[in-house]
């Protein structure tokens, strides 16, 4: 039997680590277009911050592909596969053939309509790329992120922790408006100008000016930035160029059952690729976040060894913390304005504190939480679980909750 | 392997536990050195109230599988598998807090603390007191509750126990032992100003 796994990240290595529980003796491959050994991708800008130094993102330890008994196929990407003959062709023209599939290979940055060839403009998506701009921080006076996204807004508070100074340009009116609603963007949206975060709200880059690096941006506004490092996070798209459509199903990522089975029998797709079941939405959804990739992974390698587990759905979930803020977001927090849903939120000035919950019916869909933070678990798991509030919602606004508060 | 065990039914809230948990976790493992102390101590063991407004000392389970420890970035949770706990290093911690959001009894705090670094804050929670126990001491908040609410003992003999009260209950016939009157009692009491609460409401 043979396994075969594109992709090392956290959904590859997790359902290797699986396969390899539940079989001790087929062979497992695993491709990856970098080279490096599993790592901690959202630590890579803490990297950027200078807080984590580099040699601490392995997740796995150096002898993972070894105790293990994997052969890593490093350096290459798939560049089609055959799903009859059960091949895949790579980008340096080799062939790997499987019985077993499975299709982690993650997401890749969106790119920008700007031109962006010119030297020190950056994705940030993994390691290497962070490596890069390390080499390029101590000539940078002025840096640009575009987007203010969960990528941009690292970027972004990364640089400034160096004392760069950083300019932000986004779209919608505040940071992270995915991932939280207006109130708690504004609550971010000032600590970040406080820290001395520039913010250009509306606008973007038609244009990068420079011989051959980076050294201004004309924006759609018409007016010009000066910056000699350019970071680009607006966002990421899954990864399906070498996914024939014909064969298996892709909506906005590779549609899975509730066993992250695609729909051709045999290959199966688990991390930042996959679109799934989203809890709290109840609709298909792609849910590219870590912990969720986790997940997949495992359950994913248990069913492709055989044994069935059920997948229960994803679930979006973010934790932020910047400078005096701490930020948890989970679930649908920005539901429609529908007298489906109930919203909850209570605003502490004094405190610092914001809580705003969704409700839909009796069970709590979304959550944002900014500063008090610890609780944010219960309530995930709450949301997770589908479990009914029956007993006043109010008393979920509490930042101490207690059996009683929900009880009474 | 012996494990501490919360008994909600007894506790009556006295949060003597969450002082002697603060101490044992200090510098100075001593109550009147270690309120002087920088980090100020806190304790791991938290003082919620349970259904009736009786005390709950809400604690870390050492699940298994552990959520926290599935949704460590940097992988700072790991199991002892010999004593059943889960420990974060503090070395390895980033503060990221992805752990609060995964614990599903909400017992994880961020702050300094004498085990991490100095003016480094970490993710702290129990650690079972694997200090004193190996120096084969009971676990501070055991040795300090009053009222039996937190015990130190074999999972599978409290199990039984509890299934032997269970069944002496539903014997026809049989007297049922009670607990202390007292703490029947004060739960009784609880129970009853409740209802008449709600039936004032």
């Amino acid at each position: 039997m043979n396994y075969v796994i594109i992709g090392n990240g956290i959904a590859g290595v997790s359902a290797a680590e699986a396969i390899r529980q539940l079989d001790g003796s087929c062979g497992i491959f695993m491709i990856s277009n970098e080279s490096v050994e599993p790592y901690c991708r959202p630590m890579i800008s803490l990297v950027l911050e200078g807080t984590v130094s580099a040699s601490k993102l392995p997740i796995r330890g150096s002898s993972f592909y070894q105790s293990l008994n994997i052969t890593p196929v490093l350096g290459s990407r798939v560049a089609r596969m055959d799903v009859d003959a059960k091949i895949l062709f790579l980008s340096d023209g080799k062939t790997l053939p499987f019985d077993t599939l499975l299709i982690a290979s993650g997401a890749d940055p969106r790119p920008v309509k700007a031109p962006a060839d010119l030297a020190n403009i950056f994705f940030m998506r993994n390691q290497h790329q962070v490596l890069k701009m390390l080499e390029a921080l101590p000539r940078t006076r002025h840096a640009l992120v575009l987007g203010g996204g969960l990528v941009g807004f690292k970027a972004a508070c990364g640089l400034l922790h160096r004392g760069i100074d950083v300019t932000m340009l986004i779209r919608s009116g505040y940071p992270l408006s995915l991932q939280v609603d207006e109130i708690a963007g504004g609550m971010i949206l000032s600590e970040l100008t406080r820290r001395g975060l520039n913010v250009r709200v509306g606008t973007e880059v038609t244009a990068f000016k420079g011989i051959n690096t980076v050294t201004g941006a004309l924006l759609s506004d018409g007016s010009e930035i000066c910056c000699d490092l350019v970071i680009i996070g607006k966002g990421v798209l899954p990864a399906v160029s070498f996914v024939p459509r014909d064969r298996i199903q892709v909506d906005q990522g590779i549609v899975v059952d509730n066993h992250l089975e695609t729909t051709c029998p045999g290959i199966f797709a688990a991390g930042d690729v996959v679109e799934s079941m989203d809890i709290a939405r109840k609709t298909r959804w792609v849910n590219a976040i870590w912990p969720e990739a986790a997940t997949q992974g495992r359950i994913a390698g248990m069913n492709m060894a055989g044994r069935a587990v059920v997948y229960k759905g994803s679930l979006s979930r973010n934790v932020i913390r910047i400078f005096d803020l701490d930020i948890l977001a989970v679930g649908w927090v920005n539901a429609p304005d529908d007298p489906r849903f109930t919203v909850l939120s209570e605003h502490n000035q004094c405190l610092n504190t914001y809580r705003r919950l969704v409700f839909e019916g009796d069970s709590l869909i979304g959550a944002t939480l900014v500063n008090r933070i610890e609780t944010g678990g219960i309530l995930t798991a709450m949301i997770q679980n589908e479990i009914p509030v029956r007993a006043s919602k109010e008393k979920l606004l509490e930042p101490h909750l207690s059996l009683k508060s929900l009880m009474f | 392997m012996n494990q501490v065990i919360v008994h909600p039914e007894r506790c009556v809230g006295c949060m003597q536990c969450m002082a002697a948990c603060a101490t044992a976790h200090s510098r100075t493992r001593q109550l009147f050195s270690a309120i002087r102390e920088t980090p100020l101590p806190r304790s791991r063991i938290h003082l919620g109230t349970g259904l009736y407004a009786e005390g709950f000392p809400n604690r870390c389970r050492h699940c298994n599988p552990a959520p926290c420890m599935l949704a460590c970035l940097p992988g700072a949770i790991h199991r002892d598998m010999q004593t059943e706990t889960v420990y974060v290093d503090p070395d390895r911690c980033i503060n990221c807090a992805s752990c609060a959001m995964a614990c599903p009894f909400g017992v994880i705090r961020y702050h300094e603390d004498a085990s991490a670094p100095p003016k480094k804050a970490v993710a702290i929670k129990c650690d079972n007191c694997m200090e004193r126990q190996q120096q084969e001491r009971v676990p501070a908040c055991v040795e300090v509750c009053k009222s039996g609410a937190l015990t130190f003992e074999d999972n599978s003999k409290a199990l039984k126990r509890k299934t032997d009260q269970v069944a002496q209950s539903i014997s026809a016939g049989i007297d049922v032992p009670q607990g202390s009157p007292s703490f029947t009692l004060l739960n009784t009491i609880k129970r009853a100003q409740i209802a008449v609460r709600h039936a004032a409401v």
